[in-house]
């Protein structure tokens, strides 16, 4: 890669900040973070009470659109190993069409058809996604599209599953259809 | 936005970035009647509100490298398929990963001009030198982080 091609790639990254961080900022000043500081404010400037607002405002409204109570999902019975058995089931604790809290992918051991204690937990993971132990070789990816995993309602989720057959499973994530971020 | 893919550039985890943005913007609203339009424009002093909050926590904190999986949920890209969003996340990675290896004025620079998306002269404005200066010294940057990625 020459200078021109990185300065290209340099500007093709974005990040955008999750949408409730606007009305976090708003609730900090609203406790009184704002007095905190050495100049207590006397007026605030249009601009940057605007850029504030919209910060907040943006957020919020976002908030309201997408709601952030916790739900539990549980969909089985699919071939998520690799075993050529469609026996494992997908159990996830995630804020309704966000943040997933847990992801645990299980063989339904019992034939329940869904989680039970019974059964084998053959990944178990809390926030980011991971690699779980080594990956080794031989990876197989395993898609499943579309439903909803997240509780969101519509079924416009997948889940990706990374595993050496016929046993292993090192990662799992969902995703949602149109952004392809992995949660 | 600007404020946050600022963060982003230098930081590895976007919580961090997320509170390093939050407070960046409480530093603003506190310090908002220091705010002189002639001297630059309001978003050249919010950056340099930003650069400040910056220093304050690499102060606080050692620098990490960047662990690609699952850390770029914020990271914006619309790929067809996840193994491309995740090929792109990797890709984004190595490429903040060598931005690390350079010196801190090197990162400041890359950090200011594409995380920011600040055009020239304002970068030229937060640093205090001039426009020719800024676009000079981001190529030889971007020389280095080319020898930087070819090292890895």
């Amino acid at each position: 890669m020459n200078e021109e091609e990185l300065d290209q790639a340099l500007r093709g990254i974005s990040f955008r900040p999750r949408s409730t961080l606007g009305p976090e900022v708003l609730g900090r000043l609203r406790r009184g973070e704002l007095s905190r500081g050495a100049v207590p404010p006397r007026r605030r400037h249009p601009i940057l009470g605007a850029l504030a607002a919209g910060l907040v405002l943006a957020g919020a409204v976002a908030l309201t659109l997408q709601g952030t109570r916790s739900v539990e999902v549980d969909r089985c019975c699919y071939d998520l190993d690799g075993g050529g058995r469609a026996d494992d089931g997908v159990l996830i604790h995630a804020e309704r069409d966000a943040r997933v809290h847990r992801l645990r992918v299980y063989e339904d051991l019992d034939r329940s058809g869904d989680y039970s204690a019974a059964d084998l937990i053959r990944l178990d993971r809390r926030g980011e996604p991971s690699i779980q132990g080594p990956p080794g070789q031989d990876l197989v990816t395993i898609e499943r599209c579309c439903l909803d995993f997240d509780g969101g309602g519509p079924e416009d989720d997948g889940l990706l599953v990374i595993g050496v057959p016929p046993d292993r499973v090192v990662m799992a994530a969902i995703y949602e259809a149109p952004h392809r971020t992995l949660r | 936005m600007a404020v946050y893919n600022y963060f982003r550039f230098h930081v590895p985890q976007l919580d961090v970035a997320e509170d390093l943005t939050a407070e960046t913007f409480l530093k603003v609203v506190r310090a908002a009647d220091r705010f002189d339009p002639v001297r630059g424009s309001s978003k050249a002093w919010i950056l340099t509100v930003a650069r400040n909050v910056l220093a304050d926590w690499r102060r606080r904190a050692r620098l990490r490298q960047y662990v690609t999986l699952g850390t770029m949920h914020d990271l914006v890209y619309e790929a067809p398929s996840p193994e491309e969003r995740l090929l792109r996340e990797e890709e984004v990675g190595r490429l903040l990963d060598a931005v690390t290896t350079l010196a801190d004025a090197d990162r400041e620079l890359i950090g200011l001009r594409y995380g920011s998306g600040l055009d020239t002269s304002e970068v030229a404005q937060i640093l205090g030198i001039s426009e020719g200066s800024v676009r000079t010294r981001l190529w030889r940057v971007l020389g280095r982080l080319r020898g930087a990625l070819a090292h890895e």
